[in-house]
């Protein structure tokens, strides 16, 4: 495999290297088959409410959230999202209803109004991180998930 | 002819710089690898821009990650669905990890409670009217996973006492 080098009759005592550099050799390709690059991963906080449990919120005035809802069509593997009565079409659609909406709930002096994420259990989860990071966007720190299946896009809330 | 076989010595290979770069890249291969503990399975996380840098994100310390991934591919069990990038929406091939172990979401509520009770608060919670854990629950979901896993397993971090719930997600490639 590797061939001896250097003038071995200038040293008596010279060391067979060809052994050393196999092993290298098989270290290496050991390495380089077990390395791979890894992708930035981050997270978003999403810590529980310490008093309200994990039962249903008592629902005093429905019109203190925005909500997004997320729906699941089995037959075409697609999801609707619906904001309000608005079919959302794409991404930059819904962030600017959030924003509006946000912008509605500071002008009557309510700040922390919470983004609720309503989504059917069947939706790729990668669909609602969209939703938190358009919400995110928006500057809006205050990120629930309704519990339960959403309500069908004919049914009221 | 005596000056034709001196040249003919001259050139055997040096091996002293090959070796050299040898050891440099088995260094540098060494050091790449990852050995630890098998906390992060192998998903495919949603992407978001406005993902916080994550500096803990082996779970170190008092954190917990929970992965959320597809049945791998074995002898007895294969997912064409999946295996062709498609969305599954099979819930029992679905799986939820802790440190390389799979758990359902009727048992991970027993490591979860085990977990949470190793790190309680020092003082009882005034809302909550309970001593709440301090460790964290990291969800490293796949981007495929269904939403209706991931909502129970926050749902059991709600009942064991956990309330420090975080969601990963990989930052976009930059432009």
């Amino acid at each position: 495999m590797a061939g001896g080098g250097g003038e071995q009759g200038d040293n008596p005592v010279a060391i067979n290297v060809v052994p050393m550099v196999d092993v290298i050799f098989c270290l290496c390709v050991f390495f380089m088959c077990s390395f791979k690059f890894k992708q930035l991963e981050g997270k978003f906080d999403s810590w529980l409410p310490k008093g309200k449990g994990v039962g249903p919120s008592p629902i005093s005035d429905i019109l203190e959230e925005i909500r997004v809802a997320i729906y699941w069509d089995p037959k075409t593997q697609t999801v609707t999202r619906r904001m309000r009565s608005n079919k959302i079409t794409d991404d930059e659609q819904l962030k600017r209803l959030i924003g509006e909406a946000k912008a509605d709930f500071v002008r009557l002096n309510k700040t922390d109004t919470p983004v609720i994420i309503d989504a059917e259990s069947k939706v790729p989860w990668n669909e609602v991180v969209t939703v938190i990071n358009l919400a995110k966007w928006n500057a809006i720190d205050k990120i629930e998930f309704a519990l339960g299946a959403a309500p069908g896009p004919g049914q009221p809330k | 002819m005596s000056r034709k076989l001196q040249v003919q010595e001259d050139v055997s290979p040096n091996l002293i710089p090959m070796i050299d770069i040898m050891f440099l890249l088995l260094l540098f291969f060494m050091l790449g690898a990852d050995m630890g503990q098998r906390d992060l399975e192998e998903v495919v996380l949603p992407t978001a821009d406005k993902v916080q840098e994550d500096p803990n994100l082996r779970g170190e310390g008092e954190t917990t990650t929970v992965n959320v991934h597809h049945r791998h591919s074995s002898a007895d069990f294969s997912c064409p669905v999946n295996a062709a990038g498609a969305i599954c929406r099979e819930d029992d091939h679905w799986r939820l990890a802790i440190r390389a172990k799979d758990f359902t979401t009727e048992t991970v509520r027993k490591q979860l409670q085990e977990e949470a009770d190793a790190s309680l608060e020092d003082q009882v919670d005034r809302e909550a009217g309970k001593r709440l854990s301090r460790r964290k629950v990291m969800i490293r979901a796949d981007r495929f996973a269904p939403y209706g896993l991931v909502q129970r397993l926050i749902e059991v971090c709600g009942l064991v006492g956990i309330y420090k719930v975080e969601v990963g997600a990989a930052q976009p490639p930059k432009k």
